[in-house]
């Protein structure tokens, strides 16, 4: 579903990826681990082309982006990126809802202004969402009037409301008070339920453990082991991922 | 004659613009984010991110404001220029061996002006008469240059001795300074197209398109005959050069400006015979009795040993009316007849009221049409900055920075005075709202860019993440957030437009300030009408500023 190829990715003389392949299976759910700095959120942008990659290229479902070497994009360029994109949904830490717009319209503006939905179609749709996600009596709250855990289910339905092939979760949970996580998280857990492919990087190992297929250990740009959450949790193969469990399991 | 230039400091002295600015200037804190901006309005900019003017209650600033604006009139009603001048002036420039005199090289030849060869040099017809009263004084001249229309303001500052300027005698500068005899007699000449048929005297000029320069004889004149469309200019040169590529029908004004500026030139000629008559007379303080005598004394003698018709006649200046000069002394004052051009009759100030008042609608049209050609074209600019191609970037960073980076009066100028010469001729009206729309259209776009920046990263993500193409994020997410953002500070850049504005007289348009400034010199009320005119400008930008301030409270409170 999701392949990535001999990923490079520079910044100016830092060359952080040295070439990164990993395979996502439709339906799987891959939790990416391992210290901050070490390229999980990159690796996710790189996915949704937020952030351009020099070397390699990502397919998802047929689309392709491939590795630029400039900064500014050709408008062919964007419109490939964007044929991706259309396929993974993305949230983001810190939410990044659209403050002037209330929960519903912050649902529905990309399926009606992108998909060309009529109005009360999108509506529709953003209504079951809302109640997916638990929040049907919330439709007409501004972002600032929400919590930080509704502001991310809002995120979650709003990235749904494009009805996605994948979704990718940038530490959905890191900026949340901590009686607020467990919210979000069920709901990640639900989605996983229903067999969407997730891609989710996270300090969550609880949640990693429990909901994950497949965990991805990161350090330092690289994928340093791959494994069932729960073997690489009890029995890690690298005495890097050991150093990075004690540290995050023993907090 | 004739001309002024750039702003009036009167407006300046009275306290007028820095006082309207005070509620915008003064509340402004710095926000980190935003400093970077070095745009001449960043703090306004930042005011509204800083949540700094909720700190002092409305009220409590017009109180302020009033007081203020009180305090400042108090101090002008109270001090009185003469007072510092006690000295007689025949005392003092024999002491210090040295008389100044006021005039403004810039209104040209030939009275006085820079010699081409030389510019540091002046040479005119004036200097080489000074040079002749100063010789006779048995002391040194010193010229002090001044804008024309402030010459005698100055000299009653007491900057100056004399004033010496192509100065008309008229009972409205007689009720404010004295003169000596008079040292020219001239006439009003009409210059129009070589091949213009139309226009063969005076009477012909009624529903032509007239230029003249501000506050001349010329102007009271043009006035006099009615229905003429009387263009006012402030230098000499640029009637006649509209004139020449058709923004004018016609030129009336002093036959010395005519003979240098129009007669070499080709495409001008001379019609109809001379108009009107009035006498040049050196201007000097009220009570310089003594000084008016000896100076009397001293033209008789230059006129009677032939010495000034020398001089007139090296300038081309010399005709038979000059004669009556030289037969006319000895009977002093009383055997000249006064000019008959000025209004002289309604001095009352507020008389004035409909001619400012029509200024100040001709203010508020160019302002209004200029900032919206701002606000849309800065949008471009800004847009075609951070999003367009790298060519397109930089050609938008590059306009932004030439306009910021040069002073508007120029940019008018060329646009005005100088496209011609490629072949694009505008009309005063339509270089006034380009030239000021285009200006601030710089400052406008990085405001909106200051806006742009404030937006979180995350939003063009998130909405690029959700499919969107860049222009609808753009269009759909940015510019919405950016525009509440921005609207406090664009708000406060229309004030000062408002005020900007009066730098249009300068391409012939009359606006407020310029409105003042012609009453004011032809009328010698600078105060009351400085005040008048100050008072306009206050009442329509303060209700502005209040609205400003307003906008930006409840847009912050929509800002999460």
């Amino acid at each position: 579903m999701i392949r990535i190829t001999e990923l490079h990715k520079y910044y100016s003389d830092f060359h952080l990826f040295k070439g990164l392949s990993i395979d996502v299976e439709r339906g799987e759910v891959l939790v990416l681990i391992g210290p901050s700095g070490s390229g999980k959120s990159t690796f996710l942008r790189c996915i949704n082309g937020l952030e351009i990659f020099q070397k390699g290229s990502i397919l998802v479902d047929g689309g392709e982006i491939h590795g630029l070497a400039k900064e500014r994009l050709s408008a062919f360029e964007r419109d490939s990126i964007r044929k991706v994109r259309l396929k993974v949904g993305m949230v983001f830490q810190h939410f990044n809802l659209f403050p002037h717009k209330t929960a519903l319209q912050n649902i529905i503006e990309a399926p009606v202004h992108v998909l060309g939905l009529d109005k009360k179609e999108a509506e529709e749709r953003a209504m079951s969402l809302l109640k997916k996600v638990k929040l049907e009596g919330m439709k007409d709250m501004y972002p600032e009037n929400l919590s930080g855990g509704e502001k991310q289910r809002v995120a979650i339905a709003r990235a749904l409301a494009m009805k996605p092939e994948a979704m990718l979760f940038d530490e959905p949970t890191s900026s949340l008070d901590p009686e607020t996580v467990g919210e979000v998280l069920t709901i990640m857990k639900d989605l996983a339920g229903e067999g969407m492919t997730m891609v989710v990087a996270t300090h969550e190992m609880k949640f990693a453990e429990d909901v994950a297929d497949r965990a991805a250990v990161f350090d330092k740009g690289e994928i340093i082991e791959t494994g069932i959450p729960e073997e690489i949790f009890k029995n890690p193969s690298k005495e890097r991922t050991r150093a990075f469990l004690s540290r995050v399991l023993d907090r | 004659m004739k001309r002024k230039r750039y702003y009036n400091f009167k407006l300046d002295c009275f306290g007028a613009s820095p006082l309207a600015m005070t509620p915008l200037r003064t509340v402004s804190l710095r926000a980190p984010s935003l400093v970077s901006l070095r745009a001449k309005r960043s703090n306004l900019v930042s005011s509204l991110r800083a949540g700094s003017c909720e700190a002092i209650p409305l009220l409590k600033f017009l109180y302020l404001n009033i007081a203020l604006f009180i305090f400042l009139i108090t101090l002008i009603l109270f001090s009185n220029p003469q007072s510092a001048i006690a000295q007689d002036t025949l005392e003092k420039i024999k002491s210090s061996g040295e008389i100044v005199w006021g005039s403004d090289a810039e209104g040209g030849a030939p009275y006085i002006f820079p010699d081409p060869e030389n510019p540091s040099r002046l040479i005119g017809f004036e200097v080489d008469l000074m040079d002749a009263i100063a010789r006779e004084l048995g002391i040194k001249q010193r010229q002090f240059q001044n804008s024309w229309d402030s010459l005698i303001p100055t000299l009653e500052r007491g900057d100056i001795d004399i004033a010496i300027n192509g100065i008309e005698i008229t009972p409205a500068r007689k009720e404010k300074v004295a003169f000596s005899n008079p040292y020219y007699i001239y006439t009003e000449q009409l210059v129009v197209r070589a091949k213009e048929e139309r226009v063969k005297e005076a009477s012909d000029l009624k529903g032509k398109k007239v230029g003249t320069l501000s506050g001349s004889a010329a102007q009271g004149i043009l006035e006099g005959i009615g229905s003429v469309d009387i263009k006012i200019y402030s230098g000499q040169v640029e009637p006649y050069k509209d004139l020449s590529i058709g923004r004018l029908d016609a030129v009336l004004l002093d036959l010395p400006i005519a003979a240098y500026y129009a007669k070499p030139n080709p495409l001008l000629k001379f019609t109809g015979a001379p108009i009107g008559e009035g006498y040049y007379g050196i201007a000097m303080r009220k009570g310089d009795d003594r000084l008016k005598e000896e100076i009397n004394k001293i033209l008789e003698r230059l006129f009677k040993s032939g010495e000034i018709k020398n001089i007139y006649e090296k300038w081309g200046l010399w005709n038979s009316s000059q004669e009556r000069l030289i037969s006319g002394f000895g009977i002093r004052d009383s055997g000249f007849k006064e000019p008959q051009f000025l209004p002289s009759e309604s001095l009352r100030v507020l008389s004035f009221l409909p001619f400012l008042l029509k200024g100040a609608l001709m203010t508020i049209i160019i302002s209004v049409l200029s900032m919206i050609l701002a606000v849309f074209l800065g949008l471009i600019l800004v847009i075609l900055r951070l999003y367009g191609s790298r060519i397109l970037s930089i050609l938008s960073t590059a306009y932004i920075e030439i306009y910021r980076g040069t002073p508007l009066l120029i940019q008018l100028y060329i646009l005005y005075y100088g496209l011609p010469n490629i072949g694009i001729t505008l009309n005063a009206f339509t270089a006034a709202v380009i030239g000021l729309g285009m200006n601030y259209a710089a400052y406008e776009a990085e405001i909106y860019r200051a806006g742009i920046e404030a937006i979180p990263k995350g939003q063009m993500e998130a909405a690029l993440s959700l499919g969107m193409r860049r222009s609808l994020a753009l269009q759909r997410i940015i510019l919405p957030q950016a525009v509440k953002i921005a609207i406090p500070p664009v708000t406060n850049d229309f004030i000062a437009l408002f005020k900007d504005s009066s730098l249009v007289s300068v391409i012939a348009m009359v606006e407020l300030t310029k409105s003042y400034s012609i009453l004011a010199v032809s009328s010698m009320k600078f105060f009351e009408l400085g005040l008048i005119t100050a008072l306009l400008y206050f009442g329509m930008s303060y209700p502005l500023s209040l609205f400003a301030r307003r906008l930006e409270r409840r847009l912050k409170r929509g800002l999460s």
